[in-house]
């Protein structure tokens, strides 16, 4: 989260040779700003800063998602088996690498990164587009969640009756 | 054994409070951190090498901070004499608001007399005004009219504009508001 936002500040400061400066004046919960002259290249790399944070997140926690949920869902219909060992994926879906400890942590994080840029956008520190776009994403991967959250019940309560 | 249990239970007492403590740490100190690294805008001031400003122009600066209404603010220079500013003004309920918009620093010899040309793009039946001290300079009426304003600005003076607004019906979308800032 930190490192995104760090990377997504210094990258096209460089990029497009940007100047800015560092101050330390403890305003709030700030001690350090990182100032520029001109509010639209204010927004631009608050908005590049916020989608790179944002990017670190959601590509990890969704890959998360997606493999545990073809993990699943292997295991319960022969047809997706049948699928993953066409595609030859089956080693990579089957190494058992990621708990669902890994995605509720993951995903925390990334709704927590979603709250700050919606927030900037609706303060108009970052583009609107920015904003939907970490909204859309973090509700999908809190679907994805729960989700992943009933497929692991499932193993332990199982729904159907002759299972018991 | 009894007793190793009496212990573990204390212990487990003592320790869940700083536990959850840490826990929360986990998720506030990035929260923080990100917040500091957010950036913004500021002007620097220019310092020679003895620590003097050689500023000795007409220098406008944004106040800016948060507001409930006002948001968005910009201020750009468009040239030596002009400059433009704009900021969105949200949905809101029949009442006056107020905020601190612009900080202007008159570091010449002379008289600076500043006009402002400000409206929105909707008409809401809003009325705009700047305010400097006790003085309203009205900008935009009930009707949508508009009104050119001069504010003077004495040498080495430094004045503090705000931008006010009533509403006497509550408005439930948010509209821009854009303002030329023109030296004389």
């Amino acid at each position: 989260m930190i490192a995104g936002k760090a990377i997504g500040i210094i990258v096209p400061s460089m990029i497009y040779d940007l100047e800015f400066f560092i101050e330390n004046d403890i305003e709030g919960l700030t001690s350090i700003q990182i100032l520029f002259t001109d509010n639209n290249v204010t927004l631009f790399v608050n908005s590049i800063s916020n989608l790179t944070m944002f990017l670190f997140l959601a590509v990890p926690t969704l890959y998360f998602i997606i493999k545990t949920s073809i993990y699943q869902t292997t295991l319960q219909n022969p047809r997706t088996l049948v699928k993953i060992t066409k595609f030859n994926i089956l080693k990579w879906v089957t190494k058992k690498d990621v708990t669902f400890l890994h995605i509720f942590i993951w995903t925390s994080f990334l709704t927590i990164a979603s709250i700050i840029v919606i927030a900037h956008t609706l303060q108009g520190q970052t583009y609107s587009w920015v904003g939907v776009s970490a909204g859309v994403a973090s509700l999908l991967s809190i679907w994805g969640t729960i989700r992943t959250f009933e497929l692991e019940t499932d193993k332990i309560y199982p729904k159907e009756n002759s299972y018991y | 054994m009894a007793k190793k249990e009496e212990f573990k239970k204390v212990f487990t007492q003592i320790l869940e409070p700083f536990a959850l403590g840490l826990l929360a740490l986990f998720f506030i100190l990035p929260v923080v951190t990100v917040m500091n690294l957010t950036p913004i805008t500021k002007q620097i001031k220019k310092i020679d090498v003895l620590g003097v400003t050689t500023q000795d122009e007409l220098v406008l600066r944004l106040v800016g901070g948060q507001h409930e209404i006002f948001s968005g603010e910009s201020l750009n220079k468009i040239d030596e004499t002009e400059y433009a500013y704009s900021a969105r003004i949200g949905k809101r309920g029949a009442d006056s608001y107020s905020k601190p918009i612009l900080e202007i620093q008159n570091n010449t010899e002379e008289k600076k007399v500043l006009s402002f040309w400000g409206q929105t793009l909707s008409n809401t039946r809003s009325k705009i005004y700047l305010q400097e001290k006790e003085t309203p300079y009205l900008l935009q009426d009930n009707t949508g009219e508009t009104y050119e304003q001069k504010i003077s600005v004495l040498p080495s003076e430094k004045v503090i504009i705000f931008l006010a607004l009533e509403n006497l019906s509550g408005v439930q979308f948010s509209e821009l508001f854009d303002m030329t800032i023109t030296v004389e």
